[in-house]
């Protein structure tokens, strides 16, 4: 009984920190909390989604657990100067600078780059199968 | 130890010997020969191979020698300008040397295409209605792939039909900015077109 409580205990505090989980828009990506996430959201599904959300051309998919393991180890700052600036993977795969939106300022893609670690780290706790 | 062979039970055994590999060679001509393989895991098969070469291609040629390293660039026009030719290019040229190539292996009874809705030359636009189904099949679902029978010249033929997506900032551009483009508004991610492979259901 005991085990069970403390199990439950811990999944608490996890029903208030995982995202509200919206179904307007695209219902296959979660709405996050925050005006930023919000704003990354939009940028990220205008922009990145079309390589990220199917890992095309070796994009990491952020709902899949192993993509995202190691590359949510790196400093933000990090990931946010390889988006902004490009980047070039150990692979030879290439991401391109501002997902090849030049449109997008610096302040767009790091709420984008924040959107996409929120719902990779989301996806570290849960399956993103049914 | 003294080992003796009689000579008759030597004769057995070579005998046995000679069979069973025999047996094992006839038995292997006759897998290799019977057909196992359905039409749908062929296409697919040989789309991951098709799509793994031209993936390997854009990251370790174009990737690493013109965009990273540059030097040496990627372009349309690489005999005038000495240049690497570009992914779509190397796998078209590919496509037309199988064609050409199985025309002497009666055995060999497939084809493949790089196709688009909204192609730069016309000659790469689809001409039947599965090739224009699948296309816009895959262009408006995004991660599926269509797979379709169609009758052509009397002959029953399984059609699949793979997206083709614009994986690096090059695709986009020179789409865009083509003269014979007739669209412009592609960018990164986007379906851009979709790569045709037909198996014939009957030899």
């Amino acid at each position: 009984m005991r085990t069970l409580q403390l199990s439950l205990a811990w999944l608490l505090p996890w029903t208030f920190a995982v995202p509200a989980v919206g179904l307007a828009e695209n219902p296959a990506y979660l709405q996050l909390e925050g005006a930023n996430l919000a704003q990354g959201r939009t940028i990220w599904l205008g922009t990145c989604e079309g390589c990220h959300g199917y890992g095309t051309a070796g994009a990491p998919i952020p709902m899949e657990k192993d993509d995202w393991k190691d590359r949510l180890k790196k400093p933000q700052s990090l990931l946010y100067q390889h988006a902004i600036e490009g980047f070039y993977g150990p692979d030879d795969t290439m991401m391109p600078a501002r997902g090849g939106n030049t449109k997008l300022s610096d302040a767009d893609v790091k709420a984008a780059v924040d959107y996409m670690t929120a719902l990779a780290k989301h996806y570290q706790q849960f399956s993103a199968k049914p | 130890m003294q080992i003796t062979l009689n000579k008759k039970w030597l004769a057995l055994g070579v005998a046995a010997a000679l069979t069973t590999t025999a047996t094992f060679v006839v038995a292997v001509e006759d897998a290799a020969n019977k057909p196992m393989i359905a039409p749908k895991t062929m296409a697919d098969a040989l789309h991951l191979v098709m799509d793994s070469d031209r993936t390997v291609y854009t990251r370790k040629i174009v990737n690493r020698l013109a965009a990273k390293e540059k030097v040496i660039t990627a372009s349309e026009h690489f005999d005038d300008e000495k240049a690497l030719v570009l992914p779509a290019q190397m796998f078209r040229f590919g496509a037309e040397m199988v064609a050409k190539r199985a025309e002497k292996l009666p055995d060999v009874n497939f084809s493949y295409s790089l196709q688009s809705l909204w192609p730069v030359n016309t000659q790469n636009a689809p001409k039947t209605d599965a090739e224009k189904a699948g296309l816009k099949f895959v262009a408006e679902n995004k991660g599926k792939n269509f797979y379709t029978t169609e009758e052509l010249g009397g002959t029953n033929y399984f059609t699949a039909i793979y997206a083709d997506t614009a994986v690096a900032p090059v695709c986009v551009s020179c789409h865009n900015d083509h003269k014979d483009s007739p669209r412009r508004d592609f960018k990164l991610g986007d379906v851009m077109g979709g790569v045709v492979i037909r198996i014939p259901l009957e030899s």
